[in-house]
């Protein structure tokens, strides 16, 4: 199996990284500290899976090099399941390129990352909710501290292509 | 089935009314910090601030407290009599490679007393390699880190944002411009979060000429350093011009740069170590072995004359045109494989202070190391090629005028 971590720009992918894989990932506090894409190995479950930080983009449109890298990444790997990581005080958008990686038909995980920042900031999301409507696994976390990472890889294994239709359904349509 | 734009939005307007709520937001002590810092009244002289510190305590700990107090008593006290001794073959040609070149005096051979001057790659190699560039790097990356992970970065790119603008670039330039302070490797592969191909070109070419790496500002600081700030300024100065004219001739587009500015977090003591260790090792694996390397040529190419008789042949060109004496053409030279050994060799001759800085300006801006070469190629031939030809311009423009300057001033 292949898992490909993606997301914006300094929502904690790399650290994700180092911590699944124990490898050594530059990790900073800025956007763009990741330019070219990393692969590592971890074990699930007794299965070799290989896990590839990704640069961050914000959408599947490239604006730079690094996005360049992180788009041709998805296209080319065609069987690999995505941990789509969210900045879950930034909610929003972050949701915009996860829908547009599952209308790809790819499985998805989304992480809401950041957590801690979201709940200082007095954001609550409605995880559960949030996992109905998508109808993928949606899982808090803060990576820094490692909360919500065993769940988070325990969940990858029911990840399944999702219909965008069955999501607009559930969510109410989009009228 | 794929969604537009506008459906795409509804579906997550709907999405998150049904699942996020946004309670009331109160200012906290950090957003007060990140204010402070971003806003140019109070945030222009807190990063003259925070650069100063950078600065004094790169110095005083790589420069004063390694490698003066330190590695030199270390290297020139026991190691370098120890291998001066130990070495077979005093005067060998092996020997005159690896241990020391020393020098002919009356028609003997007679051995260098430091390790600055001895030039053999076990000496001299070693000992900039480990007493001198080793602790600027350490305490250079230590202190990015830091920086890097609070997340004072982007703030840094929002107050210069303006300023890099007048050059094809924009604030999120700094970046690869500071981790080129470092090491111009890792400079140029940070040049991917630049939007055009354009400012990639303008950028990488201004990395390789005008951004001293961590191992030639250790060195300039151990032998130059009252010259220091001057050779730094000349550099900027030629950063900032150059990348006018560059953004003045260049093709292309230079888009405004959006940028997140994240909040600040309080730095894990695990990801800095991790992350300082991961830069050290990449420097000695990656950059070292071009270093050492370079060492036993330029050491074979002076044994063998070719230093000598290169730098006679374009000496004029030295003396006329850049107005440094004739004596510093063979480090100069040299200076094409060896940068930091050429500083140290330069600040034995004897010239004017203004030769001197013009001089290891030139060091400087020449050629960049095989390793950041090595990095260009990667990122494209052509821009490699045209990086090349405005180094050619740039170094003959630019040392050209610093000589002019000092005509104009009267102290060339």
């Amino acid at each position: 199996m292949k898992v490909l971590l993606m997301g914006h720009p300094n929502v904690g992918k790399s650290v994700f990284f180092n911590r699944l894989t124990g490898a050594n990932v530059t990790e900073s506090n800025y956007p763009g500290t990741t330019v070219d894409y990393t692969k590592g190995w971890m074990k699930i479950e007794g299965e070799d899976v290989e896990l590839v930080d990704v640069p961050g983009t914000f959408s599947l449109d490239p604006k730079d090099k690094a996005e360049d890298v992180a788009v041709a990444m998805l296209h080319e790997t065609k069987d690999a399941k995505v941990i789509t990581v969210i900045d879950a005080s930034k909610i929003e958008r972050g949701l915009y390129l996860a829908l547009e990686i599952i209308e790809e038909g790819y499985p998805v995980v989304i992480a809401l990352n950041m957590w801690d920042v979201a709940w200082d900031k007095n954001i609550r999301i409605d995880a559960r909710n949030l996992e109905k409507i998508l109808g993928v696994p949606v899982v808090p976390t803060t990576a820094i501290s490692g909360e919500g990472i065993k769940e988070l890889v325990s969940r990858l294994k029911s990840a399944k292509p999702v219909e965008v239709d069955d999501i607009i359904a559930n969510a109410g349509g989009l009228t | 089935m794929t969604l537009g734009l506008e459906e795409r939005w509804t579906l997550i307007d709907r999405i998150s009314k049904a699942t996020v709520t946004f309670g009331k937001y109160e200012h906290t002590l950090k957003d007060a910090i990140g204010e402070l810092t971003v806003k140019p009244l109070t945030g222009i002289p807190v990063a003259i601030a925070i650069l100063y510190g950078f600065w004094s305590v790169f110095g005083s700990f790589a420069g004063t407290l390694c490698t003066d107090g330190f590695f030199v008593k270390l290297f020139d006290g026991y190691w370098l009599p120890w291998i001066q001794e130990a070495f077979p073959g005093q005067g060998d040609l092996l020997y005159r490679i690896l241990v020391d070149a020393g020098g002919i005096d009356s028609g003997e051979f007679v051995l260098s007393d430091n390790c600055f001057e001895a030039f053999g790659a076990l000496t001299s190699g070693l000992f900039v390699a480990i007493g001198v560039v080793l602790p600027a790097i350490v305490i250079f990356y230590l202190m990015l880190a830091l920086l890097e992970d609070v997340g004072y970065m982007p703030r840094l790119a929002v107050l210069i944002d303006t300023m890099l603008h007048k050059i094809g670039l924009h604030g999120y330039a700094i970046v690869p411009t500071i981790l080129s302070l470092g090491c111009n490797v890792p400079g140029v592969a940070a040049t991917r979060i630049l939007e055009t191909k354009k400012q990639r070109f303008i950028m990488m070419t201004l990395l390789a000429i005008f951004i001293p790496c961590g191992a030639q500002i250790g060195i300039m600081e151990k032998v130059v350093p009252d010259l220091l700030g001057w050779i730094l300024l000349y550099l900027l100065i030629g950063y900032f011009i150059f990348g006018y004219i560059l953004n003045k001739i260049v093709p292309g587009r230079a888009p405004e740069f959006l940028i997140d500015v994240p909040p600040y977090r309080r730095p894990l003591l695990g990801n800095i170590a991790k992350k300082v260790g991961g830069r050290i090792r990449g420097f000695f694996t990656v950059a070292l072995p071009f270093v050492m390397l370079g060492c036993a040529i330029v050491s074979v190419l002076y044994l063998l004359g070719v230093i000598q008789f290169l730098g006679d042949l374009l000496a004029p060109i030295f003396v006329n045109w850049f107005g440094v004496p004739a004596e510093t053409a063979g480090p100069l030279v040299a200076a094409f494989l060896r940068k930091d050994l050429a500083v140290a060799q330069l600040s034995v001759i004897e010239m004017t202070e203004y030769q001197m800085i013009t001089a290891v300006v030139l060091v400087s801006i020449y050629f960049p190391c095989v390793a950041t070469f090595a990095m260009m190629l990667k990122e494209g031939w052509k821009e490699l090629l045209g990086a090349l030809a405005a180094l050619v311009v740039v170094v003959f423009a630019y040392g050209g005028l610093i000589h002019l300057i000092g005509i104009l001033l009267g102290v060339a």
